[in-house]
Order: C-alpha cells, then structure tokens, then sequence
C-alpha cells in the first residue's frame, strides 16, 4: 500500500514521461517520451485498456501493483508510456511474470505499453459496442424527469451548453451541472448527447 | 478578422476558424502542428493553447521543444503558451477551451492558435457523441475572437467512419494532404445536432428482428427482364 501513495506522489512531480516498472516493482521515470513515441525504442506495443488495468489490481503482488498504479498514471494524464523491463530468468516463475511475457510476445527485453484505449464498459462505450447496451427509447425515465430538468433537458436538445442554459433560466452553472446529470442518469444514458437523442426518440423533444 | 499564416503552407485563413487536421499518423501530425504553430513562437503578439486527451498538451509542447530545440518553459510561465486538459463531461471540455481562450484574447493577444488531438476511446475522457457535441460547439463559442483552432484527427486510428464524418461536418475548414479547404460538409451546430448528432448509429434504437410466422414460396419474376448485353 505504501508503495501505491510513493507510486502517486511521485507521479504527480512529473509532466509526461515514462514510468518504467522494473521485475521487481520498482517505478522510475524518464523523460525520454516522445523517442518512444517516435518508434525509436524498437520495443513491441501494447495497448492499455482498463482491463489491463483491472488484471493486474487482481494479484496481490506488488509488482503487478506497481505496474497498475503506473496505468492509473497513464489514465489519470500525468504519465504518457511505460516500460515493464522484463527479466526472461524469472519467466516460469509466477503468474505474473507469465502474463507480462504474454503481453510481451515473442520478443525478448522490455515491453512497452502506450496508448489508453478506454475502458469496454460504461460510461466509456466503444461507438462499436455501444449500441449493444443501449436499451432504446424508453418513457419510464422520463416520467422521473422534474418540470426543471424537463426545461433543462428542452434547452439541451437545442444544443445549448450549460453555460447557455444557465443564462437562459436565470440559474446557477453549477446546478445546471446538477440538472444534467440527474437527466442523464435518469434516462438512463451513458452520456450528454444519448439523453438528447432519446429525449427526440421519446418525443420529449421536436 | 485576423489573418492566420503558415511557416510552410502557403495558404492563409482569417479568424475565427475552427479547423480539423485529417492525417494520417504522427508524423504527418507533427510536420503540420509545426507548421501551424511555428509562426505564433516567433511572434510576442501571439498566444499558444495546447489542448486534447490527458497528457495530450504536455506531449505536444515536449514535441515542440525538441522540434524547434527551445525551452519554452518562460513562455509557458507567462502564459504566453498555456497547457489545457480535457474532460468526461464534454460541457466542462468545453469550458476548459473557451475560458482561456477568451482570456487570451482580453490580454491583447493578437492571434491565439490552438492545437488539439481529437482522440475516443480514452480513459477519463467525453464520449464520442459528447466530443462531436463539443466540436460543433467550439466554432460558435470562438465566435468574433482572433482564435484559430486546429484539431488534429488521425484517419488511420478512427474506430467508426462517423466520427470522420463529424470531423467534416462540425469545422469549418479542412487539412487534407496539406490543402486548406472550405468543408463542404461543415454544418451549423444546431443543424448538426438535429440532423446529424442525435442520429449516429450508435445513438439509434436497436431494431428488435420480427418474428417470422410464415414462409411463401415465390415464383418466377413476371415481366420482362432488363436487357443486358
């Protein structure tokens, strides 16, 4: 546990860089990100999902921790790339090893995983799965909505932002953010422009 | 109306414009965020907003350090140069491009350029439909500025053909190969949300299949049939 706060606050001295994250879960960081970025390092690439991420909070190892608090940082903006320096000696040793040279593939050295891809569940959906889980107009939540939030979600289908919103009903920003949310959660949408485009598919909105 | 320059490319826009960079990869990305952004370096009158995904601005003002081979930290420290984020809640993104910029321009900036990454799929950051929402949002916002907006879309990441679809239709102006050109695409924002935004087919509701309850043989085509040699 120690080691995830010292993994955080060290992160958060840093502007970018990589987070390599040794065998033995030590987390060091360069600066060294856009000769990465420019395929110098020659080191195969694997992209970061939050699975990933979910995979290696699951084992008690704190390497496997080391690794995951370094793909929070990716997430969380303030680390681009890192490296898992991979030590083929310790392969046969433990599951996680395992996974880190299944990652790696067939090449020797370090792997080098770059770019988040998001997270396949909600509220992040892939365009592609989305539609999976959206469960089509419905007037149940709607039925929920206040008249406030009706006139809220009324000004939204017309594109307007909070800000305009706000103005518009002579209200505060921050409880149009409320009004928002609350229209969004109860139409059950992933996202601003799903409560828009259900709220035109239920006829709320013309 | 301000006249946005080029180091390289010949042509000239006026401001306010919003316009979407199609590229394909990095490298083509750089060579035009160079060329865009090369000229405001140089000139004291003008001001820089770096934008885009988590970690997106602080990579791009590392990728113009190393290009131009400059410490910019002084410019960055004066806000000259100012380094933004994105947000999951597109509204707020919104926001975080618009009040700086404004703010920008109240400092007397004669032309303030702004570099954005349009990126999906990415960790703490809007949904696509929501991004499209903002982009269209983005040129109305600007609207009376001397801001010049470019957002850089890379063709060959793009995870659906509509969010190239929404890159034409919500900027005013495309980079395509290098060539500035009207979008012919373009669209107003609120005919953008009406025709087009709320009608992504993601956004659709799903068709439940019909149950087939019988099956009838049909015979020959009747009439005659088209010719064809």
């Amino acid at each position: 546990m120690g080691s995830v706060e010292v993994s955080r606050a060290t992160v958060g001295l840093h502007r970018g860089g990589i987070a390599v994250v040794d065998s033995d879960g030590n987390v060091t960081w360069t600066d060294e990100a856009w000769a990465v970025d420019d395929d110098e390092s020659g080191l195969p690439r694997v992209a970061i999902g939050s699975n990933l991420l979910q995979a290696y909070r699951g084992y008690s190892d704190p390497r496997a921790q080391a690794i995951a608090n370094a793909i929070v940082a990716v997430f969380e903006g303030t680390v681009t790339y890192f490296e898992i320096e991979h030590r083929p000696e310790r392969e046969s040793q433990s599951a996680f090893v395992t996974s880190v040279a299944a990652l790696r593939g067939d090449r020797a050295g370090a792997v080098l995983i770059h770019k988040v891809v998001g997270e396949p569940t909600p509220p992040q959906l892939r365009p592609a799965d989305a539609r999976a889980t959206n469960g089509g107009p419905t007037g149940e939540g709607a039925a929920r909505l206040t008249p406030r939030e009706r006139e809220v979600l009324d000004l939204m289908a017309r594109g307007l932002d909070n800000r305009a919103i706000a103005a518009k009903l002579g209200i505060q920003y921050t409880t149009v953010r409320g009004h928002v949310r609350s229209v969004v959660e109860k139409l059950g949408a992933r996202s601003r422009l799903e409560a828009v485009a259900r709220a035109y598919q239920i006829g709320l909105a013309t | 109306m301000t006249e946005v320059r080029y180091a390289t490319t010949e042509q000239v826009l006026t401001t306010p414009n919003h316009l979407a960079l199609i590229h394909y990869g990095d490298g083509e990305m750089r060579e035009k965020v160079l060329d865009f952004l090369g000229p405001a370096l140089d000139d004291p009158k003008q001001a820089v907003y770096l934008c885009g995904p988590p970690g997106g601005a602080a990579r791009l003002l590392r990728f113009l350090e190393r290009s131009t081979g400059r410490d910019l930290s002084a410019e960055v420290n004066e806000r000259r140069i100012v380094l933004g984020h994105g947000d999951r809640d597109a509204d707020q993104q919104l926001q975080n491009l618009l009040d700086p910029v404004r703010e920008l321009c109240e400092r007397g900036f004669a032309l303030v350029r702004v570099v954005g990454p349009a990126a999906w799929e990415v960790f703490g950051y809007a949904a696509p439909e929501d991004f499209l929402w903002y982009e269209s949002r983005v040129l109305p916002g600007i609207e009376g500025l001397p801001a010049a907006i470019m957002c850089t879309y890379d063709a060959a990441q793009l995870p659906a053909p509509a969010l190239l679809y929404g890159a034409l239709e919500t900027h005013s102006h495309t980079m395509i190969n290098g060539v500035i050109s009207e979008s012919p695409s373009f669209l107003p924002a609120d005919r953008y949300l009406k025709t087009r935004l709320i009608h992504l087919p993601w956004l659709e509701p799903e068709e439940q299949p019909q149950e087939i309850t019988s099956v009838r043989e049909v015979g020959p085509a009747r009439g005659q049939r088209n010719q064809t040699r």
